[in-house]
């Protein structure tokens, strides 16, 4: 079960799905080959993500693993709101 | 040479299942979660891991503070001659552990055995510093005072090491930290936890042998759940150093800072070699194309860009194309020595790979060779790129960027060498900087405080491959760290200044009037 506290180094060994969700979301988890150090929700709010929106990419990213979703095969809509509600600033 | 895998694993004291934590020669069961080690070279398990619990790292914390305590008394030389032990030890497993870094990490075998000969130099250097550790005698203002510096042990030095270099690096700072009456805990990267086991696993019979205190060179095996925010904030730990990428090095940075500890930060580079109209252009390529390629693009001091004077750019294009050419065929296992070019560390490496080559192009650079993931016999793992060169401008958004893999950036300046300076330092990252000259003006300019601005200049030579004579590190986002050589080894004490009266007055400093 991933939650919003995992860390990213247990999401990317554990959930390896996530680094390409991620990274389409402009959260980059591998840097220098390594995973970056601190948890999932401290990576989006770095990138401003607002707290709805990182339960949505907490939601989404059991659905991808859960059902072995590949990243794609998210609705695209889902995708969109993911950024609609990402704030600016915070 | 055929190197066999499972014979380097057993003469290693390898098994199928391998505790993770470990104060010296005693090994701890712990209930930690178990990860597998796969290898970059053919995806297949090498072995699997017992990591370490928050309570086994407060246990090994403790063992060390203890240690230390002992540590601190033995006679500087006497820690060096168990450093020289080490030596000695790396010095029997070099062909094993050279290999199992090859294979964990997916480094050539001749690089493997030159990692682990950095760990032989370093300890070697480090015997000769134990002799060194020197102070200062100053002049005091005061009549009958003496005035002077010493250097003490600093305590516990967290050494937190990366993938591209599993175990070097912790030899570059636990044979100085050894040395100076430090103690060391050591948190290898999860990717190549072996490497880092079977290191301890050579040093253990050095230390029992020589009733080194349990507690002075201490492994834990953990994820950053476990040795992680909490290794970098623990306030017993007064100097963390941090091997990684400049995202993990500004975290450190803030943790450690946080508390007034200190840290030793060697972060990512985005390092360039200038190739002037006056340069030996034959010795420049050749050399820049080790830098770009070896190690797959995967050293901290890779060769990241080119920057070519615009009357030789052609010529230097065309020589370094060709020589990627050559290289077509020497791509594959880095455990057969015909290869030259192993495979990255995994698929995420080789998704930001793809994703650069995509970028550079989207920004208006061109290709002009290789850029795509490897298929096909002897390729299965899925980590295995053909080296890309790219045209680009400095000022790309992607080539302001470090990328981890073996991507080059070819950029063209025109007139003075200042010039090419200034497109250099314009990035980032301040690590390793090389120029190719026969020029002595050029040469000096670059070398000049109004030259390179990393902590690596380099005439004639490339980027990477540095010595362990000298100090290494970088400015700017690299952190500003230095291990190694020249006089790294004062970062793992603390500085004190003694002042010693032996007269029969008490004169104040100033000239102060206090009569009571």
């Amino acid at each position: 079960m991933i939650t919003k506290i995992i860390t990213i180094e247990d999401l990317t060994e554990d959930y390896p799905k996530s680094v390409k969700y991620l990274a389409d979301k402009g959260i980059r988890c591998i840097k220098c080959g390594e995973p970056i150090w601190g948890t999932l929700e401290e990576a989006c709010l770095e990138k401003d993500f607002t707290q709805e929106a990182i339960e949505l990419v907490v939601k989404e990213l059991n659905e991808l693993h859960q059902n072995g979703n590949s990243e794609e095969e998210i609705s695209y809509h889902k995708k969109i709101n993911i950024k609609n509600i990402k704030k600016k600033q915070l | 040479m055929t190197i066999n895998i499972q014979t380097v694993l057993k003469n290693l004291g390898l098994s199928e299942t391998n505790q993770g934590v470990s104060t010296g020669a005693e090994w701890f069961d712990t209930d930690g979660k178990i990860n597998t080690s796969s290898s970059p070279v053919d995806g297949k398990v090498i072995a699997s891991v017992k990591t370490a619990t928050l309570e086994d790292y407060e246990k090994v914390v403790q063992k060390a503070q203890e240690a230390f305590k002992e540590w601190r008394m033995v006679p500087a030389p006497q820690r060096g001659e168990i450093v020289r032990l080490i030596g000695n030890a790396l010095r029997d497993a070099k062909d094993d552990l050279g290999a199992l870094v090859s294979y964990e990490m997916g480094k050539i075998f001749q690089e493997g055995l030159g990692e682990v000969q950095e760990m032989i130099d370093i300890c070697d250097f480090a015997v000769g510093q134990s002799r060194l550790i020197n102070g200062v005698a100053l002049q005091s203002e005061r009549p009958l005072h003496r005035l002077s510096e010493q250097y003490q042990p600093l305590g516990i030095v967290g050494i937190v090491t990366s993938y591209n270099f599993p175990v070097a690096v912790w030899a570059w700072n636990s044979a100085l930290a050894a040395i100076a009456g430090d103690v060391v805990i050591w948190k290898p990267s999860s990717k190549t936890p072996l490497t880092a086991i079977a290191t301890q696993k050579i040093i253990q019979k050095v230390l029992r042998d020589n009733n080194v205190p349990e507690g002075v060179f201490n492994l834990v095996v953990g994820r950053s759940s476990v040795m992680g925010d909490n290794f970098l904030g623990d306030k017993r730990i007064p100097l963390i150093s941090v091997t990684g990428s400049t995202a993990v090095g500004r975290r450190a940075g803030r943790i450690v800072g946080d508390r007034l500890g200190r840290s030793l930060l060697e972060l990512g580079g985005n390092n360039a070699v200038i190739i002037t109209p006056n340069a030996d252009i034959p010795m420049a390529v050749m050399s820049t194309v080790f830098g770009t390629v070896g190690t797959a693009g995967q050293r901290c001091t890779s060769t990241r860009r080119v920057i070519v004077h615009a009357d030789v750019y052609d010529q230097v294009r065309d020589a370094f194309v060709g020589a990627y050419d050559k290289l077509k065929d020497k791509i594959g296992s880095p455990l057969d020595e015909k290869f030259l070019v192993g495979p990255l560390i995994d698929e995420h490496s080789v998704a930001l790979f793809e994703e650069a080559v995509s970028k550079v192009q989207q920004e208006g650079g061109k290709v002009l060779f290789g850029g795509q993931k490897l298929e096909g016999a002897g390729f299965e793992s899925g980590n295995y790129v053909m080296p890309c060169i790219a045209e680009a401008q400095n000022h790309f958004e992607i080539v302001q960027e470090e990328t981890f893999a073996p991507i080059v950036y070819l950029i063209k300046y025109d007139g003075d060498v200042q010039n090419a300076i200034d497109i250099q330092n314009d990035v980032p990252q301040g690590l390793s900087s090389a120029i190719f000259t026969l020029n002595m003006r050029e040469a000096e300019a670059f070398i000049s405080q109004s030259g390179s601005d990393c902590g690596i200049a380099n005439v004639n030579l490339g980027t990477s491959g540095a010595e362990i004579g000298g100090a290494f590190g970088g400015e700017k986002d690299t952190g500003g760290g230095r291990e190694s050589g020249s006089d790294a080894w004062k970062v793992y004490m603390r500085r004190q200044t003694n002042t010693i009266n032996y007269g029969a007055d008490l004169p104040l400093a100033q000239g102060i009037k206090f009569d009571i």
